[in-house]
Parts: C-alpha cells; sequence; structure tokens
C-alpha cells in the first residue's frame, strides 16, 4: 500500500481568503499545524479532519483525499 | 476557543522552544566532558556539586522535553504548544532517544569488557545520550514543521 493522503486545504484557505493563523484560530490549533497538513508532513486526526473541513464549510472529502 | 493572541505566542514560544533545545542539549552534553575527561579518582566536594548540577539539569531537560516546557505561560498558550504535531514528534524523539540509548548501552557493554567501567559513569553517559539525542530530535522536527 502505498496511498497517501493528499489535501486541498492549501487552496480551499486562499479561495475564502484565509491565513494559517486566521484558519488556526478558528479550528483552535496551532498555526505549525495547519502548515504540516497543508504541506502533506503530517496526517491529522480524524477529528482535525473534520474540524478543518467545518471551518472552511465544505465536505470533509473535498478536503482530503486518497492519493496513490 | 484560543485567540488570535493565543495562536501567535504558541507560534512564537514554539519557535523559542526549537531554537533553545538543540542548543542546551549541545550545553548538556558539552557540560559532562569534563566528568569524563577527568580520570576517576577519590570524590571531592566540587565533584559532588558538578554531578548535582547534571542531576538537576538532566530532570529539568527531560520534563522540558515530557511536557513542552514553559510551565508559567497560560494554560491555553500551552496547549495550543502542545498540540497532535509536537505530541507526534515528542514520540518520535522519545523513540529514535530510545534506540540510541540502547544501541549505546550494548556498545558500553562491549567495551566494558575491554575497560573497566563503573555503573556510575555507564549511567552517566546512558543518560547523557539519550535526553541529548531526543531533545535535538525534537527539536530538528519542529524546526522543519515551524517553515513556511
Amino acid at each position: 500500500m502505498s496511498e497517501r493522503l493528499g489535501n486541498r486545504l492549501r487552496d480551499l484557505r486562499a479561495e475564502r481568503e484565509l491565513t494559517q493563523a486566521a484558519l488556526a484560530e478558528l479550528v483552535g490549533v496551532s498555526r505549525k499545524t495547519i502548515n504540516t497538513v497543508e504541506n502533506g508532513v503530517f496526517v491529522p486526526s480524524t477529528l482535525l479532519a473534520l474540524k478543518l473541513a467545518r471551518a472552511l464549510g465544505c465536505p470533509v472529502e473535498e478536503v482530503f483525499f486518497l492519493a496513490d | 476557543m484560543p485567540s488570535q493572541a493565543d495562536i501567535e505566542a504558541a507560534d512564537r514560544l514554539s519557535r523559542r522552544r526549537a531554537r533553545i533545545l538543540p542548543v542546551l542539549a549541545v550545553i548538556f552534553v558539552a557540560q559532562q566532558i569534563s566528568y569524563f575527561a577527568e580520570p576517576d579518582t577519590a570524590m571531592r566536594a566540587v565533584d559532588n556539586v558538578k554531578i548535582g548540577a547534571w542531576l538537576l539539569l538532566s530532570v529539568v531537560l527531560l520534563l522540558a522535553l515530557a511536557t513542552g516546557g514553559f510551565w508559567l505561560k497560560p494554560r491555553r498558550v500551552r496547549a495550543l504548544m502542545d498540540d497532535d504535531v509536537t505530541r507526534a514528534n515528542r514520540a518520535e524523539a522519545f523513540r529514535i532517544g530510545f534506540l540510541v540509548t540502547m544501541t549505546a548501552a550494548i556498545l558500553l557493554y562491549f567495551l566494558s569488557l575491554f575497560a573497566p567501567l563503573s555503573g556510575r559513569e555507564a549511567i552517566h553517559a546512558l543518560t547523557t545520550i539519550g535526553i541529548a539525542t531526543a531533545l535535538l530530535r525534537f527539536g530538528y522536527l519542529e524546526r522543519r514543521d515551524l517553515k513556511e
């Protein structure tokens, strides 16, 4: 299995004109967390993924996807 | 929910922690050079002070690594500084620290077959190696994750 978790977090955040710090505030996490998720360094927990999707106002599968 | 000010404070302090911990690891190791450089002679009062300082620094560094440090900062800020990413980095730092310590223990055991080594010296070396390795790894991972 070489699947990894891809995400459109940076694009969705930019569409809503949110900075990393602003999104971090909405979700209640540190800016580092947003940064590492965006860069694919850190795979978020289900809870965090759902919170991010809710903060961006879209379904979680629109934010995260399986990348081959 | 944390405020923007809390997030900025957590970001600033996390950067400071990522810079300070590796420096402390180097100071911690450098402090041990004088201990191992001197021949094993009878204990003097100054040796007790040196060992006391090493023990105290070991405990402080271990606690800082385990809890994230900055104990006097507000709980909200400390919670942000101890998020999922930090906890994952800490777990990885402890994993590497454990592996390096066990490898060092095996090497020291092998070396002790040829050169006498007291239990105290062995514990001193292993504690120093374990804590310093974990600090360096944690500092590296935190710096990587804080890059824009």
